[in-house]
């Protein structure tokens, strides 16, 4: 017992239940004081978005790990190992001299070959003065339209690969768009293409995680068969439409479809 | 209601199927009711005094003891569970380990709620830990359930933090994660905490020497009955968790585990259960034979009064006891899925049963020429809030089921499964 309670000797049997219980006390403080100081680094470091950005890529299905290989038909099957960040891919080279094999892409969305792309649907466009403009793709823009409100990051404020680059409101629903590359923001704004970012990246030419060519292709196809089949009806059948392009506004159009749903899977949300 | 329907949605992991909103609330509203019941119940016990129950000055335990022991050697399972996942590193027993960690505090808070309401004063109860009963075993309890209460709390944390919307905040998703690597301490602890108050509170019966027929003889200050409690707490731990998922893959229409879980799980408890039993009937020929007799007890004299005649002895070892441990152990046997929870009823059973004739029974019989054998039938305000405790374990196991990782499922693995 405790040495101010009545009763209490300095004898073996309460000296060691004073220390197994002092013990636990401690072991259970000090276990939150852990997590605590631990996720406080985490902060202070720069690891936290890293780190969350790595947790979530696990939470996602299978079908969405898909590597980017197999999107341009260069292997059969293969899942990323690597949080979609090919920098880090012991296999990337071997694998990138392997003929692609890019379909035709149909459904209303296109791409340009000029833009690199990263899986959270923004797109990459390396300018002359050493500076990278980032935006939201094709799909995106048909998807959100016009957003109900934007918070574009302050200019100086530092984005970091897979982090949040900036948020939007639409009908309710909070959608953060995830940033492609590492860099500091140097401007920001919004023209008839839709909101952007310029980017001075911290490593300059280290793109090599962007999607390109015949990649490109195979991903928005295989997210335009995805969002297919969120949007078909529960109870229906999966299948495919005859010929139909995706429309703009499509949150305004479908406004009951679930959207929770349909932008986690687009914005890599777990 | 729409709203709701998108709230709730909003909550449930993407790519995994659950009920329609409408259906969850409905399959809520009795257990709801039941707690409401419970909480009123409570509200009497502890604005009028004890006065609402029948116990009294010699029939000081009743149902709430009962289902206080009867819920911590259910609840074992969470660390048992995390004892062989953690430091046996038995990794295949790890899509277990969520429910094991949701069942143990459903079973730990439930029993701590329903002391509080049997102690009464809730609002002294740090009393217990600043002036502590230097001679009872139960302070020891109390100090380690509190203790394993927060451990529980703190293993259900990462599961909490793991819903849909919560790990959408950056600060819960990196505090989970490290705090998720700390939980093999958290374990450890938990099989150090929980090794010692599953004894103490069998080592509660043995030491009262007033009553020949729970009394006991042990080792040192430790009576038989604190490591008999141990071992069937550790041995029915597992089999409740089979339980528990069983009854969760019934009423959800899924399969939650895969069937190996359920081997292992059950044979486990099988072994232990089959080391229990034996330890128990030797203990009882020793306590028959030897320590009852030493203060003027003949065997029969503590099976005269029925119901409690000497049957419920042999119930509990021989097919609550002894069946079960063939039933989870045997190949032929310990395969069959119906077989594997026909075992895990029956042990749960059995230690149900020994925990009330440890409770009931002992505070029953006479002890003193000029005693007589008591009858206790709990008031409905005890059996209220018994069902008050049960009502919120389901509502909380089905919350944690619908909106939180409870076995590691893989998105759209169950996708083409019924509904539940």
């Amino acid at each position: 017992m405790f040495p101010w309670v009545d009763g209490f000797h300095w004898s073996p049997n309460h000296i060691i239940f004073l220390t197994l219980f002092a013990g636990v006390v401690l072991t259970i403080a000090s276990t939150i004081a852990r997590a605590v100081w631990r996720t406080s680094t985490d902060f202070q470091t720069h690891r936290a978005t890293d780190m969350c950005w790595q947790l979530n890529f696990k939470e996602l299905p299978e079908a969405e790990r898909t590597c980017r290989h197999e999107l341009a038909g260069r292997v059969s099957h293969r899942t990323c190992p690597n949080a979609f960040d090919c920098r880090h891919c012991a296999q990337y080279a071997e694998f990138a001299a392997l003929p692609a094999r890019g379909g035709a892409l149909t459904g209303g969305v296109s791409f340009s070959n000029e833009l690199l792309y990263h899986r959270g649907h923004t797109w990459v466009r390396p300018e002359e003065d050493g500076t990278c403009t980032v935006g939201l793709d094709q799909l995106a823009d048909h998807m959100i339209g016009h957003p109900d409100s934007v918070q574009l990051p302050a200019n100086g404020t530092g984005i970091e690969t897979s982090g949040v680059a900036w948020r939007m409101t639409k009908n309710g629903h909070e959608i953060s768009v995830r940033a492609p590359m590492d860099g500091t923001v140097v401007a920001t704004g919004g023209n008839a293409d839709g909101w952007y970012l310029r980017v001075r990246p911290t490593k300059p030419g280290d793109l090599r995680h962007l999607l390109r060519g015949a990649e490109v292709s195979g991903w928005l196809a295989a997210e335009l068969d995805r969002l297919q089949v969120q949007f078909s009806s529960a109870d229906a059948p999966v299948c495919m439409a005859d010929g139909g392009t995706l429309m703009p506004e499509l949150m305004d159009a479908m406004p009951a479809a679930d959207w929770d749903a349909v932008l986690d899977a687009t914005f890599l949300e777990g | 209601m729409a709203d709701l329907v998108v709230l709730d949605r909003r909550f449930i992991a993407r790519g995994v199927e659950r009920s329609s909103a409408l259906r969850f609330m409905f399959w809520l509203v009795p257990w709801v009711i039941l707690v409401g019941l419970g909480i009123y119940a409570a509200a009497l016990c502890l604005f009028y005094g004890l006065n609402q129950t029948n116990m009294d000055n010699r029939f000081a335990f009743g149902m709430w003891i009962y289902l206080d022991l009867g819920m911590i050697a259910l609840g074992a399972g969470a660390f048992f569970t995390g004892f062989l996942v953690y430091i046996l590193k038995q990794e295949d027993l790890k899509p277990i380990l969520n429910s094991a960690v949701v069942v143990g505090l459903i079973c730990y808070s439930g029993a701590v709620a329903v002391l509080m309401v049997d102690v009464g004063q809730p609002l002294r109860a740090w009393f217990t830990f600043w002036h502590p009963n230097t001679h009872s075993m139960l302070t020891e309890v109390t100090f380690c359930i509190t203790c394993y209460l927060f451990v529980l709390i703190l293993e259900y944390l990462p599961v909490l933090l793991r819903n849909r919307q919560l790990r959408k905040v950056p600060s819960f998703l990196v505090f989970e994660h490290q705090l998720h690597k700390l939980v093999p301490v958290l374990a450890g602890l938990g099989a150090f905490l929980s090794f010692f108050h599953q004894g103490s509170l069998g080592g509660l019966y043995g030491v009262l020497r007033g009553r020949p027929f729970a009394f006991r003889q042990g080792f040192a200050i430790w009576p038989s009955t604190f490591f008999l409690f141990i071992i069937s707490a550790m041995a029915v731990g597992p089999s409740f968790l089979i339980l528990v998922t069983a009854t969760a893959e019934a009423v959800t229409g899924r399969k939650l585990v895969q069937s190996t879980v359920f081997r292992k799980l059950g044979r486990i408890s099988g072994i232990l259960l089959g080391v229990y039993v034996a330890l128990k009937a030797i203990d009882t020929l020793v306590w028959l034979n030897v320590t009852s007799r030493a203060v003027g007890f003949a065997p029969w004299d503590f099976y005269a009064y029925k119901p409690f005649g000497s049957a419920l002895l042999f119930i509990e070892i021989l097919p609550l006891g002894l069946l079960p441990v063939f039933l989870l152990t045997l190949p032929m046997t310990s395969k069959r899925r119906g077989w594997v929870l026909c075992g895990a009823a029956l042990a749960c059973s059995g230690i149900l049963l020994n925990r009330f004739v440890l409770t009931v029974q002992t505070l029953a019989l006479p002890t003193l020429p000029f005693d007589e054998y008591l009858q206790y039938i709990p008031s409905w305000q005890e059996v209220a809030t018994f069902l008050g405790v049960i009502a919120y374990g389901v509502i909380l196991y089905s919350l944690s089921y619908r909106y939180l990782p409870m076995f590691g499922q893989s998105k759209g693995v169950d996708k083409n499964v019924p509904v539940g």
